[in-house]
């Protein structure tokens, strides 16, 4: 209807006192505006958003029956709604409304009475032009959803969520930390009342825990937030506490069993605590967490995905059995491991930045010796029913065949393992040299394996030349595992191969390790670079070479064989030759007399990664030798397979499915060196236990690959990270001690001895716990409530609600950059939290105010303003510190006797009862100086100062530097912003100031109501300040809530986009860039529809369309336009 | 040309978070050139090219269009797609021969009236040593 009328426009320009008036001249613009076009009546009035202003409006739109209104006054932020109220009273649409800034953007910003003027008068004629232009629009009214969320379980949120649950709503209250609470859990005391933190706290705590309006989710995140007013809907994340809440009962016990030692973070890591926990005695919920946030380097560096993490922390605290079977739920032949395992762990392990990895290994080898003399040979497993129609056969008595034959067996199922050879050991019998691996202990290691049900058969070899493997299945075995290694030497066929003397080293090794004392003469060659190379030197010198040498074609860093073993047969005095490699042997008699090699240079990558070895033309040499022993490479014997209906790869491996292990025939598994080619036994290992997984869902007609064969695995966590959080002293590991050199080369007896206990334990303690909880599950062993679930997965919980407040708090300001004050260099510095902590009955000293040592303190210096009022860090006064260190002055007065110092700047003691709590003090015999403290030191200058720290500042009223030498300094550190404060912000759309506090709609009239409507603010997220004013913002919050609550229903801005099917040709630009999803493609019709209710009238849309189909709502071009050409003529 | 040249300049600030800078400028009286003439978007990604061009054609002398901070938008990306649509302009300017340098694109958050006082200030000593803008549409169509 009035789109059709002529516009009539009302002008109101506001004086606003003088704030507008003083700068820009009234008058004139009232003339210039009465007459602009369409503009029926110009006034103007000292206040237009008095009631007499609103009434002015009114009875003008009535009298002149004015279709628009034009306020030029203060910012729309301010009173747009104020007037589009009183253009509704008086009969009109609200908007046909629009409002000229001309104090904020004009009177305030302008030193020039004429140039301000001139610039109103553009304001209020682009604001005629646009409002000509307006079309009414009907605001949208919604319901408010009457649940409320609450972000922040400290006071504030706790006041907020009873007050709201009281009057019968439903509250979401979600935290971070495992207990609400917050930091006024941490404190002792209260000023100025000195009542006890914790007495008025807790009631309360309770009374949030229990009330059946409020749900408590602690340990969560909001993770997103959606809709607007009435409306939202958010998503938290429920971190996982790996303890069900239902049925935990807060008894304790579990923390008993845990090794875990981490800083605890309630107490400022002023003590530890285990990973099992709960932050205090009052918690609420009154349950326990699990500190776990991934798992520990070590664990995730193992190719058998060995816990070493927790075994390592099981001996730390003497519980060697227990360590030794949580080795065995994922490895056997851990003492031959603990010999022989390259320790991949120990490389990942974060004490390698930190004084040197923990020796997992050694550790390993302690605990599996321990176990065997202490418990002996029996498997530390339950008996299964034996499961007698599935019965398995395992090709290859090595580790892989028998780790697969192991844990089968342990699950019930019949195996059978077939084994070429005489001995079964595979490589760790035929292959190890006993200076590393005796076999006497390999013989204990398969005793052990066959304590478990696994049957062993020698000499027969399966396959072409043997048993063959239609035959097994014949015999009734279901299923088949070959493990048959990879025990064929490479050849290099060059002349004079066939020599007397040229050893391959393989079979060398195997005819050493079977007790043959093969005779090699005094000068020996070794060809090659890997870990056998390696074994094959060394095993020469112990058979009496006098010389021997290693003759390598790459050059040292691209040597295979692992650096701790290079390193030892150097120590032997084994010599390396590099960039030289064999190109012929030359014999006399049959017997090996030189050995022809050639010069090398490197290349190209190869496709290994690796520089070519390139040989050197004409570099030609000759080295005398007795023997030569190749290690060059092996590789698996599986030609006899490939008849048998498998497929081999062309290195000789036989082919499987990486994840299933599967051969292509069906029921036929395989794995270690015979799948991988040579590598080492913790991998071999780790790939038949590997196949038993497998084997058993196949045996149980499980789909294979329904499930991964990890099922629980974690990320692995950040070495970095868990060295800047923890606390722990760079030092040397113990390392086993190992004979000395010139002894150990006669024979082949151990070379490196084992860790004794003590040795042993402490080194465990070395271990940074990097993972937090180390899953040793010693906790679900203690639970009688059977509440811990260390598989727990984080959930999403998604709810909706009509409002939320916001009340996440502040962090403690961290004085550690702040030098001069010693924080963190002298250990009797502290800051204010960590004082609280100090002097809590509840604390690290439970209660009593002493030093680290021990002692009572006689002087305590309290510095006021760290991280506040200060150019350097922050600008504003925090407003709590002068209180409360004044409450620390009268506590450590009253508990020790000893001197206060209070050294501050002013003291701010505004508020009930404060001036006098101060006046007392100043009674009480508390020293205040005023001035700021420009150093704390240890460098003394007089027999007082001796041992003490003393406090430099000038004392600003007496005029003089001061030194005060005292035991014990307090920082009183200022409050900062939440950690996360800018996520939450973003989150739900309000914004933070330049300190990063939260910013209200209004400084003085909506303190606790944001820019976003329906998000509100409590307590110190919105700025510093004390317990009674976060109580009472708290209360204010939930007042505001309940009243969007009781209201029911609320406009919502009506100012969206809409699309004219007309123009619309069904492009769906707008579609793709709509943030919120509020448009969609109708096909029918082939064109773009807005959901209004889910547009937020951005504009972006809009702004995007290519024919301009797309308007926004009190946006559109028109008019932008008419208020573009307002400004600019 | 008696009089000394006065640059008129549009500003298009999101009501976030520059316009609320610009509110918070005045609360703090900080004073700044009166050239800028603010037009209040919701969203910086609502500005068009053809605003800016309009703009000029219609007699402006420098345009300013204002968001909030990359990450910061309370659209979520409005400010990204805000930058790209001014990016696109500046480069049609310059095609048409209108010194693509008479626009500005600045992130000013709420709590940044310092800030925004202080764009005003330079984009106007900018657009003054420009001098006025040659291109305005009586000369130009």
């Amino acid at each position: 209807m009035a789109r059709r009328d002529e516009p009539r426009v009302g002008v109101y320009i506001c004086h606003c006192g003088i704030n507008i008036s003083y700068k820009v001249n009234i008058e004139e613009v009232v003339d210039f505006t009465s007459r602009l076009e369409r503009v029926v009546v110009a006034r103007d009035y000292k206040f237009m958003c008095s009631n007499i202003g609103q009434e002015l409006i009114i009875n003008d739109i009535k009298e002149h029956n004015l279709n628009r209104v034009v306020v030029a006054s203060c910012s729309p932020r301010m009173h747009e709604k104020t007037f589009r109220n009183a253009c509704k009273k008086a009969g009109i649409n609200p908007y046909l409304f629009q409002m000229a800034s001309i104090r904020e953007l004009v009177s305030w910003v302008t030193e020039d009475e004429r140039e301000a003027t001139q610039k109103a008068k553009d304001f209020v004629r682009a604001a005629v032009r646009r409002v000509i232009h307006h079309e009414p629009l009907q605001p949208r009214i919604v319901d408010i959803n009457p649940n409320v969320l609450i972000i922040g379980g400290g006071i504030a949120g706790m006041q907020a969520a009873l007050e709201i649950a009281d009057a019968g709503r439903i509250v979401y209250l979600v935290e971070r930390e495992p207990s609400i609470g917050g930091h006024m859990a941490k404190f002792d005391k209260t000023f100025p009342t000195l009542d006890c933190s914790a007495c008025i706290l807790t009631p309360k705590m309770v009374s949030v825990g229990q009330h059946e309006n409020i749900k408590l989710l602690t340990y969560s995140e909001v993770e997103d937030v959606s809709g607007y007013i009435g409306n939202f809907e958010v998503k938290i994340r429920r971190k996982p506490s790996f303890v069900l809440e239902d049925k935990c009962t807060g008894c304790g016990e579990c923390v008993k069993g845990c090794p875990v030692s981490l800083p605890n973070d309630f107490e400022y890591g002023l003590m530890d605590r285990t990973a099992i926990y709960r932050s205090f005695p009052q918690a609420v919920p009154n349950i326990f967490v699990i500190d776990k946030e991934g798992f520990s380097p070590c664990r995730n560096a193992c190719p058998a995905g060995l816990n070493a993490h927790g075994y390592v922390k099981l001996i730390s605290a003497g519980k060697h059995e227990e360590a030794f079977k949580l080795i065995m739920e994922r490895v056997i032949f851990p003492a031959s491991l603990g010999r022989a395992c390259p320790a991949f762990c120990e490389r990942e392990c974060s004490r390698q930045l930190a004084g040197g990895p923990v020796q997992i290994r050694a550790l390993k080898r302690f605990v599996a010796d321990w176990y065997y003399e202490n418990v002996g040979l029996e498997p530390p497993v339950v008996a299964q029913e034996k499961k007698e129609d599935r019965s398995v056969a395992v090709v290859g008595a090595g580790p892989a065949g028998l780790a697969c034959a192991y844990y089968l067996a342990v699950q019930g199922y019949p195996v059978t393992v077939f084994e070429a050879l005489e001995k079964p050991g595979g490589m760790l019998r035929y292959a190890i040299p006993e200076y590393r691996l005796p076999n006497n202990l390999v013989d204990k290691e398969i005793e052990f394996v066959k304590k478990a049900g696994v049957e062993i058969v020698c000499n027969t070899p399966v396959g072409k030349d043997g048993k063959r493997i239609d035959e097994l299945f014949k015999e009734g075995y279901k299923a088949v595992f070959l493990g048959i290694g990879a025990h064929k030497d490479r050849t290099m066929g060059i002349p004079g191969e066939d020599l007397k003397g040229v050893h391959h080293s393989i079979t060398f090794l195997r005819r050493i390790n079977s007790g043959e004392r093969v005779v090699l003469g005094d000068k020996v060659i070794v060809v090659g670079g890997g870990n056998s190379a390696i074994d094959a030197a060394r095993a020469a010198l112990r058979l009496g070479a006098k010389d021997v040498t290693i003759v390598y074609r790459r050059s040292r860093v691209e040597m295979p064989a692992f650096p701790e073993e290079i390193e030892a047969a150097e120590a032997e005095g084994v010599k390396i030759q590099i960039l030289t490699n064999p190109v012929a042997f030359h014999g006399k008699d049959g017997n090996l007399s030189e050995v022809e090699c050639v010069r090398m240079e490197l290349g190209e990558p190869d496709e290994s990664g690796r520089p070519r070895p390139i040989p050197i033309e004409g570099s030609n040499f000759k080295i005398p030798a007795d023997s030569v022993i190749l290690a060059i490479g092996q590789y698996p014997d599986s030609a006899p397979l490939a008849e048998d209906g498998l497929e081999i790869n062309r290195d000789g491996t036989i082919w499987v499915d990486p994840e299933t292990l599967a051969t292509s025939r069906e029921g036929v598994f395989a794995g270690g060196d015979a799948t991988k080619g040579p590598s080492t036994i913790v991998e071999a290992i780790g790939l038949g236990r590997q196949a038993a997984e497998y084997i058993r869902r196949f045996l149980e007609g499980e789909d294979l690959k329904a499930r991964p064969y990890e099922e629980h695995w974690l990320e692995t966590v950040d070495r970095e990270e868990v060295l800047k959080k923890r606390r722990y002293e760079v030092n040397e590991p113990h390392r086993p001690s190992e004979r000395p050199v010139a002894e150990r080369i006669k024979d082949f007896g151990e070379v490196e001895l084992a860790l004794d206990e003590e040795r042993a334990v402490e080194e465990g303690r070395r271990c940074l716990d990097c993972a937090g909880c180390c899953e040793c599950r010693q906790c679900e062993l203690l639970c009688e409530a059977n509440a811990i679930d260390h598989f727990m997965k984080e959930e999403t919980l998604e709810v909706k609600v009509g409002s939320i407040i916001v009340a996440t708090g502040f962090k403690p300001f961290d004085p550690s950059n702040l030098v001069q004050y010693g924080y963190k260099r002298y250990p009797e510095v502290y800051t204010s939290v960590e004082f609280e902590r100090l002097n809590n009955a509840a604390g690290p000293t439970g209660g009593e105010i002493r030093m680290k040592d021990g002692r009572v303190p006689g002087r305590v210096a309290i510095i006021h303003c760290v991280g506040s009022r200060d150019e350097n860090t922050n600008r504003y006064c925090s407003r709590v510190c002068c209180m409360y260190s004044m409450k620390f002055a009268h506590l450590v007065r009253e508990k020790t006797g000893a001197e206060v110092y209070e050294f501050y700047i002013d003291i701010r003691s505004p508020g009930k009862m404060y001036e006098e709590f101060y006046n007392r003090l100043q009674e009480e015999g508390t020293h205040f100086v005023r001035g700021k403290v420009a150093d704390v030191t240890d460098v003394t200058q007089s027999p007082e100062e001796e041992g003490r720290l003393v406090v430099v500042a000038e004392d600003t009223l007496a005029g003089k530097v001061r030194r005060v030498p005292v035991d014990m300094v307090i920082l009183s550190v200022g409050l900062t912003a939440a950690e996360g404060a800018d996520k939450v912000a973003h989150l739900v759309g309000i914004s933070q100031d330049q300190d990063g506090w939260f910013i209200e709609l209004h400084p003085k009239l909506a303190p606790v109501s944001t820019a976003s409507d329906g998000v509100f603010i409590a307590g110190c997220c919105q700025g510093p300040k004390d317990i009674p004013d976060t109580v009472s913002q708290a209360a204010g919050a939930a007042a505001e809530a309940l009243s969007l609550i009781m209201r029911g229903q609320v406009e919502v801005e009506a100012a969206t986009s809409y699309i004219d099917p007309e123009i619309c040709v069904g492009c769906q630009q707008c579609k793709k860039i709509c943030m919120y999803s509020a448009i969609d493609y109708d096909p029918a019709r082939g064109v773009c529809v807005v959901n209004e209710a889910v547009c937020k009238g951005c504009g972006l849309c809009a702004a995007t369309c290519p024919n301009k189909a797309v308007t926004v709502k009190h946006f559109n071009n028109e008019e932008i336009f008419s208020e573009l050409e307002g400004v600019l003529l | 040309m008696s009089e000394p040249f006065e640059p008129k300049i549009v500003g298009f600030l999101c009501y976030w978070c520059s316009y609320t800078a610009a509110d918070l400028a005045g609360v703090s009286r900080m004073k700044y050139p009166p050239n800028l003439r603010v037009i209040r978007v919701m969203c910086s990604s609502r500005v068009d090219p053809v605003f800016i061009i309009k703009a000029l054609l219609d007699g402006a002398d420098g345009v300013l269009v204002a968001g909030c901070h990359p990450g910061d938008c309370h659209y979520q990306k409005g400010n990204y797609y805000a930058r790209r649509k001014v990016a696109l302009t500046k480069k049609i300017l310059e095609s048409l021969g209108l010194g693509p340098e008479r626009v500005k694109l600045s992130w000013i958050a709420a709590s940044e009236g310092p800030k925004f006082a202080q764009v005003a200030k330079e984009f106007t000593e900018e657009i003054r040593r420009l001098g006025p803008n040659p291109a305005r549409a009586e000369i130009f169509l």
